[in-house]
């Protein structure tokens, strides 16, 4: 056997990886890959919700949104320096990111239209999220699976938040309430894409190492076993008429997601993508003397 | 807010607005800070000022009425108090960090005298708040301190100079005075002389802060009345 196939059979048997430990170029070229665009998920997160920081209209919900984008932001900072360890420097991660040759989620890339976004991208997104990432908990790559701890820990608080938001807005006026149906009708494609495409899983390499635990088409049946109730009691409608658990098959059905439109989106062409890489662009190169200084200081 | 004699609630109103303000204005570094660890501080800076406008405003309420949130957004925005250094937009980082430094060395000298109050809850309020705007300075140092190569500190030089009739109009007689001796203590090289022109001082407003106002009460005001 090789030492290649020893590996796989150490991952797939439940095995952990440690930074140090030997591994295939494979594996650490995926896990790179993967855990870079966590990463830049994160990041990339923070700007859809940061012009809402600004509108929160109570001092309660200002201070709730800031924490939240906070603590993504932190993610990231955790997320990129399991990539350091693995030997892809921070900055070249973000130079990846900001000029189109890496990926971020499909999500990021829509633009926010009103405080009902604010409250279903933090509710039912992070939901959605956090169903991957608690995926991620048994990650093969030990280092990875440790910060994600911390990482569902406060994204469950999102979720809390979220929550909140809606339920203010659901209990709230006639107009607040189409606020929000309005927002689940708005995200309800992207969200129904998050998860990715049915990929046969012994196709799915990453799956394969046990980078991820979890198949596409099984994250999204919890999400939706976990949510669809959530939202339909609030009295919100799911647009998709063909949506239904189909007890025989022990499962949902749902109208197939559109599969060009999320390729097209993280490839970065959605509605909201350059936008948001130009105002990255922009900001890294007036803050260049920054860190120049800084850079400067530390050697 | 009534037409009436100042009392003292309106310097309570008017470091509240301040810290509202200014923690509005740090949020817009959220997400594109010069780096991931001062996102979060910067972050984390206005969560502080937030929640030190709103423990203000929760105790100027006692006094004047209402509730934290109509104070801090159901006034019209020449009722805001607030000084015209901290309405400025200053996107720029060599600006944001010396008006950052100004406005702490400036407020640190205001809950000093706070502390010092006759009107027990504010005293103990402001002791409170001293504890985290102490890890505010820090920052604030730290970054005076660190742009001190020929580059940058010809940057931080320039954004004091602007920001300096601004700051001097943070506060008024004896304090603006120690204020005053603070900074040239501190840096010898920068010329802390002159007086704040009205422009500058408290009870003036900028052109920057009605589209400020416009969307920090944009949701709100998208549905009079309502809970959020």
């Amino acid at each position: 056997m090789t030492s290649e196939a020893q590996f796989l059979e150490h991952v797939q048997s439940g095995g952990v990886v440690e930074a140090g430990d030997p591994m295939p170029d494979e594996y650490r070229a995926l896990l790179v890959k993967f855990i870079a665009m966590h990463g830049n998920s994160e990041l990339m997160g923070v700007l859809p919700e940061r012009d809402w920081i600004l509108r929160a209209p109570t001092l309660q919900r200002k201070l709730a949104l800031t924490a939240k984008v906070q603590d993504e932001v932190g993610h990231a900072q955790l997320i990129y320096r399991v990539c350091e360890d693995l030997g892809a420097p921070r900055e070249e991660l973000l130079d990846d990111l900001l000029e189109g040759r890496a990926k971020f989620h499909n999500v990021f890339h829509y633009p926010t239209r009103t405080w009902g976004d604010v409250g279903v991208i933090a509710w039912l997104i992070d939901a959605a999220a956090i169903v991957s990432q608690k995926a991620l908990l048994k990650c093969s790559y030990a280092p990875y699976a440790r910060i994600m701890k911390k990482i569902c820990w406060e994204e469950s608080f999102h979720i809390l938040h979220g929550r909140d938001v809606i339920l203010a807005m659901m209990n709230g006026t006639d107009e607040q309430r189409e606020l929000v149906q309005e927002a689940v009708i708005r995200w309800w494609g992207p969200i129904m894409q998050f998860h990715g495409t049915r990929m046969p899983p012994e196709k799915d390499l990453v799956l394969q190492y046990r980078i991820k635990t979890k198949d596409n088409e099984s994250l999204r049946q919890e999400f939706l076993d976990g949510y669809v109730p959530q939202i339909r009691e609030l009295g919100l409608e799911v647009p998709d008429p063909a949506l239904r658990y189909d007890e025989g098959e022990g499962r949902w059905l749902y109208t197939e997601p559109d599969w060009d439109e999320l390729r097209q989106v993280v490839s970065g062409h959605g509605p909201a993508s350059a936008d948001r890489l130009d105002l990255r662009r922009r900001m890294r190169d007036a803050n260049a003397w920054v860190r120049r200084a800084v850079l400067a200081d530390a050697a | 807010m009534s037409a009436r004699a100042p009392s003292r609630s309106d310097a309570l109103l008017a470091a509240a607005d301040d810290e509202l303000i200014l923690g509005w204005r740090d949020s817009e570094w959220t997400g594109i800070a010069p780096s991931l660890e001062e996102d979060v501080a910067f972050s984390s800076i206005a969560q502080n000022e937030i929640g030190h406008a709103r423990a203000l405003y929760e105790l100027a309420a006692r006094e004047t009425g209402g509730d934290a949130d109509a104070l801090a957004f159901d006034r019209e925005p020449a009722e805001y108090r607030c000084c015209p250094l901290v309405e400025l937009r200053r996107l720029e980082w060599a600006d944001t960090i010396a008006r950052h430094w100004l406005y702490e060395t400036a407020d640190a000298v205001r809950i000093e005298h706070m502390t010092a109050s006759d009107w027990p809850e504010l005293a103990g309020l402001a002791r409170k708040i001293q504890r985290e705007e102490a890890y505010h300075r820090l920052h604030a140092d730290m970054w005076v301190d660190r742009l001190t190569g020929g580059e940058e500190r010809a940057r931080l030089a320039q954004a004091l100079q602007g920001a300096w009739p601004y700051a001097l109009g943070v506060l008024d007689g004896a304090l603006r005075e120690r204020f005053r001796e603070r900074v040239a203590a501190r840096l010898p090289w920068f010329d802390a002389g002159g007086d704040p022109g009205a422009e500058h001082a408290r009870g003036a407003h900028t052109v920057e802060l009605r589209p400020l106002w416009d969307e920090m009460t944009m949701v709100r005001r998208s549905v009079p009345g309502a809970q959020w």
